[in-house]
């Protein structure tokens, strides 16, 4: 037989899948926390400042968050350039719904690495490599500057999108939605969970700038 | 449509794979139920460019004209898709025409697709049969199989869905929807489930499924109205439970 | 080995010379998946009788015998009717996707020239189906190591050697034209039907039967050419005229025109027993006499219905879908809901390549099969056997090249490499000379005379004067021909040098059919002379042999093989 039509599975497959699943869990998982934490906000600084106490406090603090939320989000985002950059955008000629979100998708990429590397700068790194205190006074005080508030909302917003948008992409890619309604109605579901999460988290950050 | 007395195609020409592409328009005399092959015929009969240029005549190339070999796909009015099945009217009074994009251009509107019958060989699109010699009547299908089935076999490797997938191109080597598309048909087929597992593995290798960005433009551009998400979700869903049983190993 | 042509019939030969452990080299001038077969609609025939009608191989056979007017082989007909259900079953082991009954067989539906239900079905795409699965087998094949395949390959003439022995063939690249000598001791030339020669038909652009006369012109005779068939239902179009199946009456289709302002079926008037399904000759020329003799076409024109619009919507969606959207794309018009507008097209050619009762033409070493051979539809062909043929056809020749092979003394090999380069620079000599040519005429715009002329006169009805004036029209188009310029000067992709190269044969071909039709004075199948309207077997049960002459082509007439019934009169 003609040893050029062997049959080998590459790596790219299972990367790609990871990179797929890391999105859900636990990049995913982490976010759906993250934003119902956040939320504590609208209870007042103590309620806030008690749960991110309650959150540093956990035994292996720093393992978990290396393992569960830098190593996943930094895979997912560089996995997820090297597959960007693979493709090549033509809206221009075939300005498709599906095929817009397929672009969004990379491009909100972009914007929420930005966004999360900024973020996780001034509320965590900060704290790791100075000390600093991040509590409910500092995050008033960065959203007071309608700029970081202006960006935390695109940044959000994104997130959001990317995050809604890639469940219902998981959703085709695991097999799990295969005709055209189920995945009409797991759009609908996604979108759903995106803009909940996207008001939830707006709704905070105002709070904060309020305060 | 009484007014109309001659359409103008500008179509984008090339003389070689390494040549530089440049425009030439065409002015053709009108008539009622006018496909684009009609308007390409004409140039071949009287090469000549609205200006009254005598040209080389345009290479192309067509042959059943019933929208079932794929051979004239081409990009129209900025959509690939098939000359024969292009009819002019919709069109406008002003037509472009360029060679499919994602294929290395030959000449002119004449495209290189010799990948997409490779990529059959390397998903192993077919059933495995022992012979043909006669032993007897094949496997009984439930005619609702059939009919669903049916609609996969219709491709006809035009190209189209690679043509418009973002994914497909240089950086990926991504086989398209077809080919996924035809790992299903076989997956499906009673004699041809014997070799689901190494289709599957194929589609797990190199330009196979991963490479699926879901922009679901291959849908929309199939001129067969085959269900290409649906058969790579599908396949999605088969690779997956694979995935499984590579892990219960 | 070396097998010429992609279609049904090339892909069956090459699948079993590489079964029986050959290398082939398989040549096709477009992509296989894309060859002519993928137009075949309707079906294909095999009488497994599971309807319980009690039909069988042997009536298939005579019925197919009586729809060529008696001039088929008798014996070779016998063999195809009696492979057939093996076929089927082979086909539907590929994953040929036929329509099936409830209990899951395969179905089968009515088509011309039977009562019985005998012609298996894949939607209303039957042609493009079945190619398909070889396609996939050759595919198998090729991974296999055991067929390369030339995709993208123009044949342009035989490797014949000085003992008047077959040696393999020279091909072009049609993308850098570059020209190769294929050696083989055995070639099966499949390279399909000549239904270009008359401009519009229902053929593909690449059915140019160039091959067919180029082999002509080598010295390969050509048999029965004046028997063209013309389908009775086709959309006529500017580019090509759309073929609408037979399959269509087969679901229950019927033909009408207006006739005092009602609805007239004329077919199931004259012809009862058999109504809209008499065989397609009968139907062409039914439709000829209401439309230009009566002058009852729909509005005057060269047109009759075609009418569904009362069969049941889902049957026909999976049945016919295929053809009703072809019609619904082009016409703009939902056929489910109005009557088709038809009328008859140059369809298929029952006459070919000259070959014995085991596919060998006059030269030894090469073989012909599928619609460039002749030996299976006499003067008619029934639909839905053509597939059927090609398939009979490319397994026979397959057989046949293994048994010669094996009783060959010395292979190609033993010729020195002289040989073959002669032949290459011959060819690249003869693309030379065409470029040099810069005359006033335009090779298409000969080509469209050409079709004019052979469709006004060479097809349903045929007058000798007329056939005499197009005998002529065709030589002084040859000498034009000379005259043409390609305005092309690239030796890369030219497509105006190779068609210039295939007019000049398809012009030699015209002849042979043109010729063929004046010298039979008699009317049998397809052919039909006003001025002889009998059929006369005294005289005419025979078959046409052509050989080439640089003077024209030379007619002489042989026995046909009538072992197995005698022919008796053709009434439906």
């Amino acid at each position: 037989m003609d040893s050029s039509y062997e049959i080998k599975i590459s790596p790219h497959f299972w990367l790609r899948r990871l990179h797929s699943l890391s999105g859900i869990f636990p990049i995913g998982a982490f976010l759906v926390e993250h934003m119902l934490s956040n939320a504590l906000i609208v209870k007042g600084p103590e309620a806030y400042n008690n749960q991110i106490e309650f959150l540093s406090g956990l035994p292996y603090v720093l393992w978990l968050e290396i393992f569960f939320i830098y190593l996943p989000i930094l895979y997912h985002a560089f996995y997820g350039f090297y597959v960007a950059f693979t493709g090549r955008n033509n809206l221009a000629w075939y300005p498709y719904r599906a095929n817009w979100l397929y672009s969004l998708q990379r491009w909100t990429g972009l914007i929420a690495f930005v966004y999360i590397f900024y973020h996780a700068y001034h509320t965590r790194g900060v704290n790791l490599l100075y000390g600093t205190e991040v509590d409910f006074a500092r995050m008033a005080q960065f959203m007071k500057d309608p700029r970081i508030l202006a960006f935390y909302i695109t940044g959000l917003a994104a997130v959001m999108f990317h995050f809604a948008n890639g469940i219902w992409g998981f959703l085709v890619s695991w097999g799990i939605t295969i005709g055209p309604r189920s995945q009409k109605a797991a759009g609908a579901v996604c979108a759903l969970v995106g803009l909940s999460l996207f008001v939830i988290g707006v709704n905070s950050l105002l709070h904060l700038a309020r305060a | 449509m009484g007014e109309k007395k001659t359409v103008r195609l500008k179509v984008k020409r090339q003389e070689g794979p390494k040549a530089k592409p440049y425009w030439e328009a065409f002015d053709i005399p009108y008539r009622p139920y006018m496909n684009v092959i009609i308007c390409l015929k004409e140039i071949q009969k009287n090469p000549r460019t609205f200006d009254g240029r005598k040209t080389s005549p345009v290479a192309w190339e067509s042959s059943c004209l019933e929208e079932v070999c794929g051979i004239c796909t081409m990009v129209i009015n900025g959509k690939a898709r098939q000359a024969c099945s292009a009819l002019v009217d919709p069109l406008g009074e002003e037509i472009t025409i360029e060679p499919m994009r994602k294929f290395p251009v030959v000449r002119d509107l004449v495209v290189d697709r010799a990948v997409l019958f490779e990529n059959l060989k390397k998903v192993r699109a077919w059933v495995s049969i022992d012979g043909t010699h006669a032993i007897g009547p094949g496997p009984r299908v439930n005619p609702e199989q059939q009919q669903k089935d049916y609609v996969l076999s219709t491709c006809f490797s035009c190209g189209c869905c690679l043509d418009v997938c973002p994914q497909v191109g240089e950086g990926t080597g991504f086989m398209g929807a077809m080919t996924i598309s035809q790992v299903r048909l076989f997956n499906d087929h009673p004699l041809g489930k014997m070799n689901a597992g190494e289709r599957l593995e194929a589609l797990m290798g190199p330009g196979g499924i991963e490479d699926c960005g879901n922009s679901q433009n291959c849908v929309k551009a199939c001129p067969k109205n085959i269900p290409l998400v649906t058969s790579i979700a599908e396949v999605n869903r088969q690779i997956t439970k694979k995935i499984f049983g590579f892990l219960g190993k | 080995m070396v097998v010429v042509g992609g279609g049904l019939a090339g892909l069956m030969a090459a699948i079993r010379l590489a079964e029986g452990g050959h290398q082939v080299d398989l040549l096709s001038m477009v992509p296989c998946k894309r060859s002519h077969s993928v137009c075949a609609q309707g079906g294909i025939n095999a009488s497994v009788n599971t309807k319980g009608e009690g039909d069988s191989p042997r009536i298939h056979f005579e019925e197919t015998l009586l729809g060529g007017d008696f001039l088929a082989n008798q014996t070779m007909v016998m063999e195809m009717c009696e492979n057939a259900p093996n076929f089927i079953y082979m086909l539907d082991r590929m994953g040929v996707q036929f329509n099936r009954t409830a209990e899951g067989l395969i179905d089968f539906r009515r088509f011309g020239g039977t009562r019985f239900h005998r012609t298996a079905f894949a939607g209303a795409t039957t042609g493009q189906q079945i190619l398909y699965a070889l396609d996939e087998q050759v595919r198998r094949w090729e991974v296999e190591g055991r067929v390369r395949r030339f995709e993208g390959w123009e044949f342009l003439s035989a490797l014949i050697d000085e003992g008047g022995v077959g040696r393999g063939v020279v091909a072009m690249d049609l993308h850098n034209f570059e020209i190769r000598a294929f050696r083989a001791d055995a070639v099966i030339f499949a390279t399909g039907g000549p239904g270009m020669i008359y401009g519009r038909s229902t053929n593909s652009m690449i059915c140019t039967g160039s091959a067919a006369g180029a082999l002509f012109r080598q010295g390969v005779w050509y048999a029965n050419g004046e028997f063209i068939q013309v389908h009775p239902t086709a959309i006529a179009g500017e580019d090509k005229n759309r073929l609408i199946s037979e399959a269509v009456r087969g679901e229950g289709g019927r033909l009408w025109t207006y006739k005092d302002g009602k609805r007239w079926y004329f077919l199931e008037e004259w012809y009862p027993k058999y109504g809209n399904l008499v065989p397609r000759d009968i139907a062409s020329r039914a439709i000829f006499k209401v439309c230009r003799e009566l002058k009852l076409g729909v509005e005057g024109q060269d047109v009759v219905y075609l009418d569904i619009s009362h069969v049941d919507k889902k049957l026909l969606h999976e049945r016919l879908s295929g053809i009703l959207e072809i019609y619904e794309k082009f016409m703009n018009e939902d056929p489910t809901k109005v009557p088709m507008r038809v009328f008859p097209s140059v369809h298929y050619s029952m006459g070919g390549i000259y070959i014995d009762q085991k596919h060998m033409t006059n030269v030894p070493g090469l073989l012909a099969a599928g619609e460039c051979d002749y030996q299976y539809h006499g003067a008619n062909r029934l639909g839905a056997n053509s597939l059927l043929s090609c398939i009979q056809g490319g397994q026979a020749a397959a057989k046949r090249a293994q048994e010669y092979v094996q009783g060959l003394e010395k292979g190609a090999e033993s010729l020195g490499a002289k040989f073959f380069e002669d032949q290459i620079r011959k060819e690249e000599a003869a693309n030379d000379e065409i470029l040099r040519r810069h005359g006033k005429e335009n090779p298409y715009q000969l080509w469209e005379e050409m079709g004019r002329i052979m469709t006004d006169n060479v097809t349903v009805v045929r007058y000798n004067s007329k056939l005499e004036e197009a005998d002529r029209v065709l030589q002084e188009l040859t000498r034009r021909l000379k005259d043409a310029s390609i305005t092309d000067g690239s030796k890369w992709t030219n497509q105006a040098l190779v068609f210039t190269r295939q007019l000049e044969n398809m012009l030699e071909l015209a002849r042979v059919i043109t010729l063929g039709a004046l010298r039979r004075d008699e009317s049998r199948g397809a052919h039909y002379k006003p001025d002889f309207p009998n059929r006369d077997d005294a005289n005419w049960l025979k078959t046409t042999v052509a050989r080439y002459t640089p003077k024209g082509p030379e007619l002489s007439y042989e026995a046909v093989d009538t072992s197995l019934i005698q022919p008796r009169e053709r009434k439906y």
